[in-house]
């Protein structure tokens, strides 16, 4: 089957393994995301807006976080990521149509 | 697939393919994301439109509570991950007890919103009661968005925990090994999705004052 | 599995009815979806019929306003969520996508079953609608808040039921997603796979994508109607709009999950009956996923007066005009390929040619509803009613029918009554016509939709359109005769390749083997419409 490379691109490599001692420093860094995303929230209740927008952008950075490694987005094929960036690319195009609709009334 | 004329078609529906079965999952998850995300795009218009009385509810909403439901599903998070590591270094053992540990998760989890659940509907705050009806315009929207938004979470949290028993189940009996992990693999990627809409639910909810 | 001769095909090898509603062969649940779509699809058609006889005459002549009202709700219902939504790719896909991409199945075989069978729970859930409770939901298909909510029909199972569709329509695109990516035949690169898989591939996604949204929003609505809080009531906060945006934002994508496989339908019959190559092949694969990608962003021109912010209808109109960018693609190059061909006529090239016709009429009155001004005058009249069925009806339905008699010979091994089939084909492209055309000139005038009466003026073109209709059931009941005459008493074996046709499909047997091929399939040197270099293809 001389073709058979044609399929490279979609057969996956050997699969990589993470250690346990990732794993425990993936969740190291999103407990400490945690925990700046409350006491920002509790403590600086005064900055309303601006703690709406550093919440969600601390969240989507847990997100990421979890995606990358716990979901092993980093090791598998660029497919899933490219996926991934499309799914979340359409639903902040449905947020932000949504919104300039509303923010026009 | 072998054919009786005597040739093997290369690609086959039939052939066990981890590839397929793990993009299949990720696709499924992606309906997931969107089913929720119909919902955060309720909640966004409503709360553009009710500022102030979003604002004045999500104080009713116990922080402390909240933050410990999150440290623990940051955990199992890490401990199912840590499950399909053991399994793919061939520990089944350690795979099974860290699997019994993401359940153990899902279940303080439960309890823990349980709790919530019913101090809100203590006060009257389930849409329905007396005390909701009363709650003027837009305090009501909170309470029916978080008891919709963090239910349908809670039933996903349900759904996952019955799948890792289903994995425990197999994996015990011998069908998931360090060669044939899918299931527990796609456990996993379901197991972290219920974490990463509480990643959100959390501070929409919660902290944002 | 190895002991299955190939000397069966797929339709000898088990016999009885479990062997067919609990099969995992891509093929058989292709025709379970096949007979259970003809059969609700003539469902469909009694109520449009219906609705047609009502409207013969001004004033009420058959049924109550309220028994009309439910009969277009269940009409749309039918139509939409177990007709033609499902339609091209449940059928045809399921049946030829693993076929025309060399392989044995789809991906998850037992998945597409559980399909079916979800496809079947949601249909019987949607006509118990009829016996039980209170009555069909009388709310139009799109379940607008907050009548929706306050309505005394049946509306919760009709919105559990397309709940329950959805499922099946979401299971069916991941299915084909996987299928595309994993199970290509070697050699067959995403630039050499046949069109109609291009087009599955766009489909599938907005089905996957696009689906889930609408399943929470139904769900909002049942939720409301059990707890009655008022999701959608400014008097407690709500915004009744805010249901419409996230209905369209799943059901205009959804005109796209109804559509692009018909274009991938047209782009598999013109080569062949044109024997050339298709014209611009990338254009047409890529303007798919750019027809799904941009069919996202313009739900709002659905809106246009119901109370939206100027610069929401200002942005919503921009969009829609951009995304007939690539439909005029497609049609250019649709018509590029008969340019110069050796064009072989028969029936399912006349199906494809009354597709393009009508499906410009379709999209160019879709161009005065996506402009701001025209939409104001022709929102919620006959005219909308005429353009989305010249774009479903005249393009889907007829794409459809085109591939039916395209495949019939694949699937059955029995070739129908050309004659016959071609005098169907006149009766229903006339009818048709004169069905919905009168409905466009009605609504120009300015007759609404959704009412059982109507003024005066607007007599004419309301018997004309009825008249119509009796054609075009006509042509219909002949069509459809003719097919199963041929399946029952045809002896006029087709051999593996009638048409001429260079896809994989047509290098199997008809009926194709359980294995779906008896020899390797061989693929064309340049992409799968190369007919300087095709394959030969010996009985």
């Amino acid at each position: 089957m001389e073709n058979k490379n044609l399929h490279k691109t979609e057969n996956h490599k050997e699969h990589h393994i993470s250690s346990y001692k990732d794993h425990f420093s993936t969740l190291l860094a999103l407990l400490l995301l945690t925990v700046v995303t409350v006491v920002v929230s509790v403590f600086g209740a005064d900055l309303r807006s601006l703690s709406v927008a550093t919440a969600l952008l601390i969240a989507t950075v847990k997100v990421v976080v979890v995606a990358y490694y716990f979901m092993h987005l980093k090791y598998d094929m660029k497919l899933y990521t490219w996926l991934v960036v499309l799914v979340a690319v359409l639903f902040v195009a449905f947020t932000a149509l949504t919104s300039i609709e509303y923010f026009n009334r | 697939m072998e054919h009786a004329s005597g040739f093997v078609l290369p690609n086959s529906g039939h052939n066990r393919d981890a590839e397929a079965s793990k993009m299949g999952m990720w696709l499924f998850l992606f309906t997931e994301l969107l089913l929720f995300g119909g919902l955060f795009i309720v909640y966004m218009v409503y709360r553009m439109i009710n500022h102030e009385a979003f604002l004045l509810s999500s104080f009713e909403l116990d922080v402390t509570m909240g933050t410990i439901n999150t440290v623990v599903l940051l955990v199992s998070s890490m401990t199912i991950a840590m499950s399909i590591t053991a399994i793919q270094k061939g520990n089944i053992k350690l795979s099974v007890n860290l699997l019994y540990a993401t359940l153990a998760a899902a279940i303080i989890f439960m309890v823990i919103k349980y709790f919530e659940w019913s101090s809100k509907i203590h006060h009257g705050l389930f849409p329905g009661m007396d005390y909701y009806e009363s709650l003027p315009k837009g305090e009501g929207l909170f309470f029916y968005l978080y008891f919709f938004m963090t239910g349908l979470h809670a039933l996903h949290i349900i759904i996952g925990a019955v799948i890792i028993g289903v994995v425990i189940y197999r994996t015990k009996k011998g069908l998931v090994t360090s060669e044939k992990y899918t299931l527990t693999e796609n456990a996993g990627l379901y197991w972290h999705l219920v974490d990463l809409i509480w990643i959100y639910l959390f501070p929409l909810f919660y902290l944002i004052h | 599995m190895a002991t299955l001769s190939t000397e069966l095909n797929y339709l000898q090898a088990k016999k009885g009815l479990f062997s067919w509603i609990f099969s995992v062969d891509h093929k058989r649940i292709a025709l379970l979806y096949l007979y259970s779509l003809i059969t609700f699809f003539l469902v469909g058609v009694t109520l449009g019929i219906l609705m047609r006889l009502e409207l013969l005459n001004p004033g009420k002549d058959l049924v109550e306003a309220k028994t009309y009202n439910q009969i277009f709700t269940l009409h749309g219902v039918i139509m939409i969520f177990l007709f033609i939504i499902p339609s091209i790719p449940a059928v045809f896909g399921n049946f030829f996508l693993p076929i025309m991409l060399g392989t044995d199945d789809v991906s998850f075989p037992r998945l597409n079953l559980l399909s079916w069978w979800i496809y079947i729970i949601g249909a019987i859930m949607a006509l118990s609608t009829l016996i039980f409770g209170d009555g069909p939901a009388d709310t139009g298909w799109t379940f607008y808040a907050p009548y929706s909510v306050k309505t005394g029909t049946n509306v919760t199972m009709s919105v559990l039921a397309a709940f329950v569709l959805g499922f099946s329509s979401i299971l069916t695109g991941l299915n084909f997603i996987v299928t595309i990516h994993r199970l290509r035949t070697p050699g067959m690169t995403f630039l050499k796979m046949p069109l109609f898989a291009w087009a599955l591939y766009a489909t599938s996604w907005i089905q996957l994508l696009a689906t889930p949204i609408i399943g929470i929003t139904l769900m909002m609505i049942v939720a409301e109607r059990f707890f009655g809080v008022g999701l959608f009531d400014p008097s407690i906060g709500g915004d009744p709009i805010l249901y419409q945006h996230l209905f369209w934002i799943y059901s205009h994508p959804a005109v796209y999950i109804m559509a692009l496989p018909a274009f991938g339908i047209i782009s598999e019959l013109l080569p062949t009956f044109a024997r050339r190559t298709i014209f611009g092949y990338k254009a047409i694969a890529f303007s798919s996923l750019a027809i799904a990608f941009v069919g996202y962003f313009i739900w709002g021109h659905h809106m246009f007066t119901s109370g939206m912010s100027g610069t929401g209808r200002f942005i919503f109109s921009i969009l829609t005009f951009l995304v007939a960018i690539p439909t005029a693609i497609k049609v250019f190059n649709w018509v590029a390929t008969l340019y110069k061909g050796s064009i072989h006529v028969h029936t399912p090239l006349l199906y494809a040619l009354a597709f393009i016709f009508q499906f410009m009429i379709g999209g160019f009155t879709g161009l005065l509803l996506g402009a701001l001004a025209t939409d104001i005058h022709l929102h919620d009249t006959y005219f909308v009613v005429g353009h989305f069925h010249y774009v479903m009806f005249g393009g889907t339905g007829f794409a459809f029918f085109g591939a039916l008699h395209y495949w019939f010979p694949k699937i059955w091994g029995k070739m129908y009554n050309a004659k016959v089939a071609n005098t169907a084909f006149t009766l229903l492209f006339i009818g048709f016509n004169t069905l919905y055309f009168p409905m466009l000139i009605a609504g120009l005038m300015g007759m609404p939709r959704r009412y059982y009466d109507y003024l005066p003026e607007f007599h004419l073109p309301n018997m004309i359109s009825t008249f119509g209709s009796w054609i075009l059931a006509v042509g219909l009941i002949l069509m459809l005769g003719n097919l199963i005459y041929a399946y029952f008493k045809s002896k006029d074996k087709p051999g593996r390749n009638p048409w001429g046709g260079i896809t994989l499909e047509w290098q199997t047997q008809s009926p194709p083997p359980v294995q779906n091929f008896d020899r390797m399939p061989e693929l064309p040197k340049n992409g799968p419409y190369d007919f300087e270099h095709k394959p030969t293809i010996k009985e």
